[in-house]
C-alpha cells in the first residue's frame, strides 16, 4: 500500500511542479512545454530526482494519446473560416514541405556522421513535422496577435504535417528492419491509404459523434470527456483500418468544433484542462526517459542538425511550398523560424528503438537536442521575430464569454467589457443593437440592467449580445479603445474598401497610379495585391501613400488606414 | 509646414454652433469663402463633402480634420473652429467631435501637403495639446493656445 502512495506522491508531485512552473512560463517567455521536459530530466536518473525510468513502450503509449488529445484540441480551436484560409498553403508545406526538410537533413544527417542514408532519412522524418502543441501553445504563450494569414498557416501546417512525418518514419522503420521488403507502388499506396482514410473516417465520424453530443445535451465536463473519448476511438479506428489516425482526430476535433455553431466556450474550456494534462503528461514522461548525461556524447552532430533545420532545410521548404501563394518574403521568414519541433518527434524517435533498429539511441538523443534547441531558441524569440517580421496586428478585444445556444442556430451569447475611451461609451444600451445582434443585458456594480430601463453606457460596464458568431469583430469594435500605438500602426485617417483608387489618388496622390488599377476600389486593390483573401495588418502602397487593412469581413477590405508620408 | 504658418485670428472660431456634420461643412465653406477670395463656397464644400465620402476625417477624441485639394488654391489655409455642443462626425471611435481644424491645399507639391496633413494629425493626437485647446475660452486665447502650444510640443514638422 505504501509503495501505491509512494509511486502516487512521486507522480502527482511531478506533475504538480511541472504545471505550477509552466503556469509562470508566459512570464519569462519561455515555452512550458520546456519547463515540463526539464522538470522530467531534473527528475529523472541523472537530475535530484534519480528516478530510473527506460521504459520506451510506456513513454510510447502516453505519448500517442496525448498527441491525440492535443490534435483533437487544436482541431476544436480552429475555425472554419481560418481554416479556409490557411488550407491550401498548410497542406502545401504539410506535404512537400515535410518531405523536402526530410530529404536535406537526411541528406545532411548522412554525410556529416557517416550512416547508412536509410538512417539518416530516418532522422530527417523523425524531426520532420512541426509540433501542434508547441505551436498553438508559444503563440497563445508570446503574447501576440498574429496576422491571421500567417497564424492559419501555421497552425494548420502543425495540425496536417504530423501524419506525413510518421509515414516516413514508418516507411523507414520498414526497410530498415526488413531490408528485402518490396517498395515503389505499394509504398505510395499506404501514403494514399493514410491520408485518403485518415481524411475521410476523420470528416465521417467527426460529424457522426458531433451530431450525436448536440443530440444528448450534457454538461460541459461530460461534454468534453465525450469529445476526449469519441476522438479517441475515431483515433485507434482510423489507425487500425490503416489510416492516419492523428490526421482524422484532428478533423474530427475541426468538425465537431465547427458543426452547427460549434462547441461553446465552457467546453473549450474543459478541454483546454485536458489538453494541458495530455501535454504535461507526455513532456514529464519524455523528460524521465531521457538520459541526459548520454546527450553530450553527439552533441557536437546534434547541434549540427539542430541549424541546417532550422536555418537551412526548413527555409528552404518553406520557401519552396509556399511558392504558389502569395506571401510576403517577411511571412515567409517568420513562417520559416516557427517551424517548432516538439513532442511529436521525440514520441517518433521511440518508433526505431521498439522496432529494434540499430543506431537508435543515437537518433534519439540528437532528436532530443533538435527539439531542446527549437524550443529554447524559437521559442523563446518568437515574439522578437513577429515583430521584427511585421506579421504582428495590435490586440483586439475579446469577449469575456461566449456561449454558444444548442437553438437557434449560430445565435451565441457574446460578453465584452467595455474599455474606458470605447466607441460604445456614452451610448445608451439599446442604440448598440442591429439586425441579428440584440443586446440583451448589462452588468455594472453589482447590478443587472436591462435594455428597457436603457442605461447609458459607461466604462467597465460588461454588455452581453445575442448574436451570430460573424459579429464578434463588429462587437469587439465597440468595446475597444485605440491606443496611440495602434493609431500609429494603421495611420491617422481612414478609407473605406468601396472608395475607387482614382479618388483617393486625386485626393491625395503624388503621382498617377499605374494604368492597371483604373476602375478599382480599394477593397479590390488590396484582393489584387495580396491575393483571395485580406487579412487585418495587410499593407498596399498606393502613389506614395500605405494603406493598411483595419477591418475585413469575408477577406475583403471594409475600412483601410490611411498612413501619409512624413 | 507648422500651424502658425497657415491659421490666421481671423479664422479661427470658437462657440461654433452646428447641427449636422453636413451643415458644420457649409457653415466650414461659408467661412473660409469669406477670409480668403481665392476661394469659392460651393467648391470647398463640394471638395469637402467628396472627401469625406472616402471616410470620414474624424481621427478620434472628439477631433476632426476635413482636408482637401482645391484648384484655385494658392497656398495652404487652415481653420480652425471649436462647437459649443459636439456632433455626430461618423468618427473612427464614434465619438461627437468638438474640435475641427479644416485644411485646404493647392494642386500643387502634394508631398509637402501631406507632411503638413500628418503633421496636424499627431498634433491633436496629443493629449495636452487638445486639453489646452479645450480649455481656451475666447477666440483670440484659442488662436494663441493653438499656435503657442504647439511650439511646445516638439514634433516634427
Amino acid at each position: 500500500m505504501d509503495s501505491l502512495n509512494l509511486f502516487l506522491l512521486i507522480g502527482t508531485g511531478l506533475m504538480f511542479t511541472g504545471l505550477l512552473l509552466g503556469s509562470l512560463s508566459a512570464r519569462f517567455g519561455v515555452p512550458s512545454l520546456l519547463i515540463f521536459l526539464v522538470v522530467g530530466m531534473l527528475a529523472g536518473e541523472d537530475g535530484i530526482g534519480g528516478i530510473d525510468f527506460d521504459d520506451f513502450s510506456t513513454a510510447y503509449v502516453i505519448g500517442n494519446i496525448a498527441l491525440a488529445v492535443i490534435l483533437l484540441d487544436g482541431g476544436l480551436r480552429t475555425r472554419l473560416s481560418t481554416f479556409k484560409l490557411g488550407l491550401r498553403p498548410a497542406l502545401s508545406l504539410a506535404t512537400l514541405g515535410v518531405a523536402i526538410s526530410a530529404g536535406l537533413v537526411g541528406a545532411f544527417a548522412t554525410w556529416l556522421m557517416g550512416v547508412d542514408w536509410r538512417v539518416g532519412l530516418l532522422l530527417g522524418g523523425i524531426v520532420g513535422s512541426t509540433d501542434a502543441a508547441a505551436v498553438f501553445s508559444v503563440i497563445k504563450g508570446a503574447g501576440v496577435k498574429l496576422n491571421e494569414r500567417v497564424a492559419s498557416t501555421l497552425e494548420i501546417e502543425s495540425g496536417l504535417n504530423d501524419p506525413m512525418a510518421i509515414f516516413i518514419t514508418l516507411m523507414l522503420v520498414g526497410m530498415l528492419v526488413d531490408p528485402d521488403a518490396s517498395w515503389g507502388a505499394s509504398m505510395l499506396l499506404t501514403l494514399v491509404k493514410q491520408f485518403g482514410l485518415g481524411a475521410v473516417m476523420g470528416l465521417l465520424l467527426g460529424i457522426v459523434i458531433s451530431e450525436l453530443l448536440l443530440r444528448v445535451r450534457s454538461n460541459e465536463g461530460l461534454h468534453a470527456l465525450l469529445l476526449c473519448s469519441g476522438g479517441a476511438m475515431v483515433f485507434a479506428l482510423t489507425n487500425l483500418a490503416g489510416g492516419s489516425g492523428f490526421l482524422a482526430i484532428y478533423l474530427t476535433g475541426l468538425v465537431a468544433g465547427n458543426r452547427r455553431g460549434g462547441t461553446g466556450d465552457n467546453v473549450l474550456k474543459s478541454m483546454d484542462s485536458m489538453a494541458w494534462l495530455a501535454q504535461s503528461g507526455m513532456f514529464l514522461i519524455l523528460g524521465l526517459l531521457v538520459t541526459p548525461s548520454r546527450l553530450t556524447e553527439n552533441l557536437p552532430w546534434a547541434l549540427a542538425v539542430a541549424a541546417f533545420l532550422m536555418l537551412f532545410a526548413r527555409p528552404v521548404a518553406v520557401w519552396i511550398s509556399l511558392l504558389p501563394f502569395r506571401f510576403k518574403a517577411r511571412e515567409e521568414i517568420f513562417i520559416a523560424w516557427t517551424g517548432l519541433r516538439g513532442a511529436v518527434p521525440i514520441v517518433l524517435a521511440v518508433f526505431p528503438l521498439l522496432a529494434g533498429v540499430e543506431q537508435t539511441y543515437l537518433l534519439f538523443d540528437i532528436t532530443l537536442v533538435v527539439v531542446l534547441i527549437s524550443l529554447i531558441g524559437q521559442g523563446t524569440s518568437l515574439r522578437f521575430m513577429a515583430r521584427r517580421m511585421k506579421v504582428s496586428i495590435p490586440p483586439s478585444t475579446e469577449p469575456r464569454q461566449t456561449v454558444a445556444l444548442a437553438t437557434p442556430r449560430d445565435r451565441y451569447l457574446l460578453q465584452f467589457e467595455v474599455e474606458a475611451g470605447a466607441k460604445a461609451v456614452g451610448k445608451p444600451l439599446t442604440e448598440l443593437s442591429e439586425q441579428d445582434r440584440t443586446p440583451l443585458m448589462l452588468y455594472r456594480q453589482h447590478q443587472v440592467l436591462s435594455p428597457t430601463e436603457n442605461p447609458v453606457i459607461e466604462a467597465g460596464d460588461l454588455i452581453s449580445w445575442l448574436a451570430p458568431l460573424a459579429h464578434k469583430p463588429a462587437l469587439s469594435d465597440l468595446c475597444h479603445y485605440m491606443s496611440q500605438d495602434e493609431k500609429r500602426y494603421y495611420g491617422d485617417f481612414v478609407v473605406l474598401g468601396k472608395t475607387p483608387v482614382a479618388q483617393l489618388v486625386a485626393v491625395y496622390g503624388v503621382d498617377a497610379p499605374p494604368p492597371l488599377w483604373q476602375g478599382l476600389t480599394v477593397a479590390e486593390l488590396f484582393t489584387k495585391h495580396v491575393g483571395k483573401q485580406a487579412v487585418v495588418g495587410d499593407t498596399v502602397r498606393v502613389s506614395g501613400l500605405r494603406l493598411r487593412a483595419r477591418s475585413v469581413e469575408d477577406g475583403l477590405v471594409v475600412m483601410a488606414g490611411l498612413k501619409l508620408p512624413g | 509646414m507648422r500651424v502658425r504658418e497657415i491659421l490666421t485670428e481671423a479664422r479661427t472660431h470658437s462657440g461654433v454652433q452646428a447641427s449636422s456634420k453636413k451643415q458644420l461643412l457649409d457653415q466650414v465653406a461659408q467661412l473660409a469663402a469669406a477670409s480668403c477670395e481665392a476661394l469659392n463656397e460651393q467648391e470647398v464644400f463640394d471638395a469637402l463633402v467628396a472627401r469625406e465620402k472616402l471616410g470620414s476625417t474624424g481621427i478620434g477624441e472628439g477631433i476632426a480634420i476635413p482636408h482637401c485639394r482645391l484648384g484655385h488654391c494658392q497656398q495652404p489655409v487652415g481653420l480652425l473652429l471649436k462647437l459649443d455642443t459636439p456632433i455626430d462626425f461618423d468618427a473612427v471611435d464614434g465619438r461627437p467631435v468638438d474640435l475641427v481644424f479644416v485644411l485646404l491645399v493647392p494642386q500643387e507639391n502634394p508631398e509637402q501637403h501631406l507632411k503638413t496633413l500628418s503633421h496636424l494629425a499627431s498634433l491633436f493626437n496629443d493629449d495636452d495639446y487638445r486639453n489646452d485647446l479645450r480649455h481656451s475660452q475666447d477666440t483670440h486665447k484659442l488662436f494663441q493656445t493653438a499656435v503657442e502650444s504647439e511650439a511646445e510640443l516638439r514634433l516634427a514638422s
